[in-house]
């Protein structure tokens, strides 16, 4: 027999820079249950949210349309540590608050990816370079060390970092 | 202009009977992977992990492939399926892994859902919003109790205002017990629990304080739309998140004290320069005109970042604090505030906070 797929989800999310100070983030989701989109509007430098808005398109009660009116609540926070927390407690009362929150969090997790890309462009290819610029990315972000297998204790990314410490 | 994309696929179809087999690709543009799982159609439990990296951010990213195998026997129904996996897998191999994994696990549980409910089978258990950001407890009336003077201290005493401990916060890894005894161990004065949206029994405390001969106070870490404010002197569990405005409103009803803890974590992870800002235009921030004190000093920011909160509170000719923010073992102490009076109880705190003359310090040797 086939092996037919019984269900699939995409989900893409994308970051424009609509001028020097606004950033545009959106997160859709489609399977087999739902459509739904949400887009917000950040300020920099504080990476303040000024907008928020999204739809359901389609769910498993029909595809009436959902407008998610409550997520303008999130405007005044700030794109960052906490901000999950944040979205739980906005999108609680929200039709389908889960989903909802996970679009959401995307959004703002792209935002931070965005500018995690531009410093990952400029990371050395050579081995002794990247050891370097990984450690010092780790000095002046001391709560990325042990945060994931690549930046253990032991490995050869925090090889001048223990010396140092020494 | 287009600045970042992420791309995310699940797919899910009946390997047999009783077990769905996941496919995740994740492709963005730093990162590139793919993940397969096998899980339980009526447990909802991760029965098999194969992972593999297609692009990374660096050399030694395969070293989180191992580490996949410890959500092998997690199952979604769990209470806290979705934290364990984003503290364990995310921490050990990858976060932007545990991320794909948690994708297809939702996947699969709402096929899963789907498959038994066309069936006529019995729904696999729901997972509540409240079990991924955690539930509020019901408000708690409370009085403080004369203490015991303390023992006699020259050169004022030295809190650390801001620890977590497990199970009251559920990021923390340190149960109170430890928490004392490690803070008693390195000299200091005192603690202030600060359990996250979480208000401490006196009673409780007290019972702590007796047994450890040691000065145990309570705080509070609430969460506000303009981030987490240490608070003191509220006797009130504050539920969710809370407009600063209202909190302030509570806050000075109850003549308590409010300090902006780590204002600027995370913020200068690409360097002031990415995002522009200046310590001219943090001072500006609104969170800046509601609270007494700005914490400076915490051990879960980086260097830059205290640097740059105490510029700001300079600035604005704010008192400053510090704390550890201890969420593990041998964090408590690292920082702490120094006052220049004895303090015995909470309300010796607020009337020393209110007074001014502290300093943040850094107190276990880092």
């Amino acid at each position: 027999m086939a092996d037919i797929l019984c269900f699939s989800r995409n989900r893409c999310t994308s970051i424009e820079h609509v001028d020097d100070q606004t950033i545009r983030s959106t997160c859709r989701v489609q399977d087999n249950l739902m459509d739904a989109y949400v887009e917000i509007m950040v300020k920099l430098p504080d990476l303040e949210l000024i907008q928020a808005k999204g739809e359901i398109r389609r769910s498993p009660q029909g595809t009436d349309l959902i407008i998610l009116d409550d997520l303008q609540k999130v405007a005044g926070s700030r794109v960052g540590p906490g901000i999950r927390k944040i979205i739980g407690s906005i999108v609680e009362h929200v039709p389908y608050a889960e989903s909802v929150a996970t679009l959401l969090d995307e959004c703002c997790n792209g935002v931070i990816l965005s500018f995690a890309r531009d410093v990952f462009l400029n990371a050395p290819q050579d081995k002794a370079g990247e050891k370097l610029f990984f450690a010092n990315m780790v000095k002046a972000n001391p709560r990325l060390y042990n945060s994931c297998a690549a930046l253990t204790p032991d490995s050869p990314l925090m090889e001048s970092l223990e010396l140092d410490k020494n | 202009m287009l600045k970042f994309t992420r791309n995310k696929l699940a797919t899910v179809y009946r390997k047999d009977g009783r077990t769905l087999a996941v496919h995740g690709v994740l492709e963005d543009d730093i990162y590139g992977f793919e993940v397969d799982l096998d899980i339980g159609l009526f447990n909802l439990e991760i029965l098999a992990i194969r992972g593999k990296w297609n692009r990374m951010e660096n050399s030694e990213c395969p070293r989180a492939i191992p580490f996949l195998q410890e959500a092998v026997g997690f199952r979604m129904n769990e209470e806290d399926f979705t934290r364990k996996v984003q503290k364990i897998v995310g921490r050990k191999a990858c976060r932007h892994f545990a991320d794909l994994i948690l994708e297809c696990c939702q996947t699969a549980k709402d096929a899963a859902t789907m498959i038994l409910q066309e069936e006529g089978q019995e729904k696999p258990p729901d997972i509540e919003i409240d079990e991924l950001f955690g539930k509020s407890k019901p408000a708690i009336s409370v009085q403080e109790k004369n203490h015991p003077p303390g023992p006699e201290v020259t050169g004022g005493m030295v809190i650390d205002l801001h620890v977590h401990s497990l199970p009251a916060s559920p990021c923390s890894t340190i149960s109170v017990e430890q928490l004392i005894e490690q803070a008693k161990e390195i000299g200091l004065d005192g603690i202030c629990l600060t359990d996250h949206n979480h208000l401490w029994a006196p009673n409780q405390v007290e019972d702590l304080r007796q047994k450890h001969d040691f000065l145990i106070l309570r705080g509070n870490e609430i969460t506000t739309e303009q981030g987490d404010i240490l608070v003191f002197g509220l006797e009130e569990e504050v539920k969710g998140v809370i407009k600063l405005e209202a909190l302030r409103e509570k806050v000075l009803q109850a003549g308590g004290f409010m300090i902006v803890a780590h204002p600027f974590r995370g913020f200068l992870t690409f360097g002031v320069g990415y995002l522009g800002l200046t310590k001219e235009k943090a001072m500006a921030r609104p969170v800046f005109k509601w609270v007494d004190a700005v914490e400076v000093l915490n051990s879960k920011v980086s260097e830059e970042e205290n640097s740059f909160a105490a510029q700001v509170a300079a600035g604005l000719g704010l008192p400053v604090t510090g704390g550890s923010d201890a969420h593990g073992p041998g964090e408590v102490g690292n920082y702490a505030t120094r006052f220049p009076g004895l303090i015995q109880n909470e309300q010796d705190l607020i009337k020393a906070l209110k007074k001014g003359g502290y300093s943040p310090v850094t107190f276990r040797n880092k």
